[in-house]
């Protein structure tokens, strides 16, 4: 609708939502199929060059997913530990084998890649695009627009959990999971609010949307189709080169 | 006649008495109207009704008829109605349904199926009328109470509709906020002949718009000006209760802040330091995001400062009291919710709190069916429980009618006189100006001092919409 839109160029950002999800997809789908730990290391090293590119901090991004990083760091050792077969990777240490060490690190890894990606498609795809290119798809608009809803409620119920937390606290109500009474107690006391503040958005939201005609054609006026620009072939382009080296790869029996 | 009620009755479900009773009114093309009256007065339920919301959305019974250049609404295409009539509610936030400003102007004409171009130039056209094209790519969560409100009303205007009602446009607005607010429809009205239908509180600044005022309760219209002519007396300040003026309690220090700093992403308070003595009324004043609620943390430890300190004295007991009352509404009756925490409580005591509080014969309802005005009285009646002698009060008169802002006035004036300690955040200058002893006005530049000392610094920077005259006979 908007025409050419003047999206600020920063690196997957201003790619077309239709590359970030082919993007998406390809990196699951290698770090599945492909039994290489290099070609998954690759795939991980492209996944933070990209974030860092498209102007998020990778500190931030890797805080963001510290527990994330905490269980893939426990998938290892758990791994590490419970393999027995393979040769001892340290003489003195019989139970650290190399099939463990490389099963463990393999499964970290694939662990890594699907969340980190995900975390980043989610961080850099405007969900207004998205649903945009959705409905485009054929996908009724009603239900491109839920995305939209359902993001914009996201940091609504965030604020709103926190501001009744700090109420309890200056009520002097302290959560308490000790006993059922204390559980059923806490539940009430924090979802109760939450509850009714979210109720009250969604009928202002359900009365907005209404008094702007929404829901009442079949169809509505869909977004102009995104020009695909030259981020989007060098994303393809190095997608298309993870790919080969996976193939080469799984060919190869490289590690 | 533009909108025109024929005997309007509407009553909803398990309410014993209507919303709107009886009500013949008319609205002239490019006419204004100010609705306004006690809270629960009908006013919001007119509103929605013209808009069609009532009973298609909200149920309800209605009784008599609508008109909208002599069509009736409940007859009417809701995508008509919606094309002639935009509905603006209270809390601007709570209406935006996208994530980005050009798209929030644009859902509209687009569930309009009108041509992209077409779509487009509306947008263009909105997003200049009210003054906000610079912030066209900016994501609706980033923007201010302001910015929101100008987006909520260039999204309505964007359906090109030749009537706008908005309810209680000013509500969560800062004065300078609800000033712009006010040019701008005065613009709208001049330049495109709208009919304006504004339920509000704060009269005086409309005044030069020369609207009619329509003053409803329980229902039923109660008084017609011709013209406007407001009575300060009958539109209610606190007559005897003003303190203007008066010396600072000169009694022991219970709070004092010394160089405080806190940012989030730019500084908002920086090198502050101020001290509040027992018995003292400080009122903290400024536009939105200045930092108002930010200082109220900062003192109930709920933000921890950047450098500087706030310090209590010794036996300082806090009550917090936050701007929407739900958020500390935690119990399945009023009793419940004024016992809560306390040990086991003589059934009298309850009684003359809820009595206290004008609560009476509640005890057993469930708090969250109570109105606004007694949701606010009940959680200042469960702060005020705990014996607090410093109480924090963020933006108490929001959504009040004058009864309920009485109240509360009259709770601030009690807990002072006990020796207690108010530190009160308002957009309410005048009442501000009434209350407190000292004024704090937080923005660059702060300014901190007795009343007369900060609106004069104000005068003197040109900021006539945060002094008590801008406001004056309002309520």
């Amino acid at each position: 609708m908007m025409g050419r839109r003047a999206v600020p160029c920063e690196g997957l950002r201003s790619a077309t939502p239709g590359t970030n999800i082919i993007l998406l997809l390809g990196w699951i789908g290698i770090v599945l199929v492909s039994s290489s730990i290099l070609v998954r290391l690759v795939t991980l090293g492209l996944v933070l060059l990209l974030a860092g590119l498209s102007g998020i901090k990778i500190r931030e991004f890797l805080r963001s997913l510290r527990f994330v990083i905490v269980f893939a760091a426990v998938l290892f050792i758990t791994q590490v530990l419970s393999v027995r077969e393979g040769a001892p990777w340290i003489g003195a240490v019989p139970w650290l084998t190399d099939v463990g060490l490389l099963s463990g690190a393999g499964m970290a890894l694939r662990f890594l890649v699907i969340l980190t990606s995900s975390f980043l498609f989610v961080s850099v795809v405007d969900p207004d695009r998205l649903a945009g290119m959705l409905i485009r798809l054929g996908i009724p608009y009603r239900y491109g627009y839920l995305l939209i809803l359902s993001l914009r409620f996201v940091p609504f119920f965030q604020r709103e959990l926190r501001i009744v937390r700090e109420a309890q606290r200056i009520r002097g109500l302290r959560a308490s999971v000790r006993s059922p009474k204390g559980i059923r107690r806490t539940i009430r006391y924090t979802f109760i609010p939450v509850l009714v503040s979210g109720l009250m958005r969604v009928d202002h939201i359900a009365l907005s949307m209404k008094g702007r005609c929404f829901g009442l054609h079949r169809r509505r006026t869909t977004p102009a189709l995104e020009t695909f620009r030259a981020i989007d072939g060098l994303v393809l382009a190095g997608f298309a080169g993870l790919l080969a080296l996976a193939v080469i790869a799984g060919r190869g029996g490289w590690v | 006649m533009e909108i025109e009620t024929r005997d309007l009755r509407i009553q909803y479900p398990d309410r014993d008495r209507p919303a709107i009773d009886w009500l013949t009114e008319s609205v002239a093309r490019g006419e204004i109207v100010v609705i306004t009256g006690p809270s629960g007065c009908g006013k919001s339920t007119l509103c929605q009704a013209i808009a069609g919301f009532i009973p298609e959305i909200i149920p309800a019974r209605v009784d008599g008829e609508i008109l909208i250049d002599g069509n009736r609404v409940h007859e009417t295409d809701s995508a008509r109605i919606a094309q002639r009539i935009g509905y603006i509610q209270q809390d601007p936030d709570a209406q935006i349904c996208t994530l980005r400003v050009e798209r929030e102007v644009a859902f509209g004409p687009e569930n309009l199926c009108l041509p992209p171009k077409e779509v487009s130039c509306r947008v263009d056209e909105c997003l200049e009328a009210v003054g906000i094209e610079a912030l066209r790519h900016r994501e609706t969560t980033e923007l201010s109470g302001g910015e929101k409100q100008r987006l909520a009303i260039a999204s309505i205007l964007a359906m090109h509709p030749r009537i706008l009602l908005l309810d209680e446009p000013t509500a969560n607005l800062d004065p300078h906020g609800a000033k712009m607010l006010f040019d701008l429809l005065s613009r709208l009205r001049s330049e495109r002949g709208m009919t304006l239908v504004i339920v509000e509180h704060r009269i005086q600044p409309l005044i030069e718009m020369q609207p009619r005022i329509l003053v409803l309760d329980k229902g039923r219209r109660v008084d017609r000006h011709a013209r406007m002519r407001i009575d300060p007396k009958t539109m209610g300040r606190r007559g005897e209760q003003e303190r203007s003026g008066y010396p600072t309690p000169v009694g022991d220090c219970m709070l004092s802040i010394e160089q405080l700093n806190f940012a989030y992403r730019e500084p908002l308070l920086e090198n502050l330091s101020l001290d509040l003595r027992h018995g003292e009324i400080l009122g903290v004043i400024g536009p939105n995001g200045g930092g108002k609620t930010t200082f109220l943390r900062l003192i109930a430890g709920l933000e921890t400062p950047d450098a500087g300190r706030v310090q209590m004295a010794s036996g300082v007991r806090m009550g917090f009291v936050f701007q929407h009352p739900h958020h500390q509404i935690f119990e399945r009756t009023v009793e419940r919710e004024l016992l809560i925490d306390c040990d086991a409580e003589q059934p009298t005591d309850v009684t003359r709190w809820l009595a206290a509080g004008r609560l009476n014969g509640l005890g057993g309802v469930p708090p969250l069916s109570l109105s606004l005005g007694e949701q606010r009285r009940l959680t200042l009646l469960t702060a005020l429980r705990r014996d607090p002698n410093l109480l924090l009060l963020d933006e108490p008169f929001i959504g009040q009618d004058r009864q309920n802002v009485d109240w509360i006035v009259s709770q601030i004036l009690d807990h002072c006189g006990r020796g207690g300690s108010v530190i009160l955040v308002s957009h309410d200058i005048p009442i501000v100006e009434a209350l407190a002893h000292r004024i704090l006005f937080i923005d660059k530049p702060t300014h901190f001092g007795v009343s007369l000392d900060v609106f004069d610094a104000l005068r003197a920077e040109g900021r006539i919409e945060f002094l008590p005259g801008f406001w004056e006979g309002d309520r």
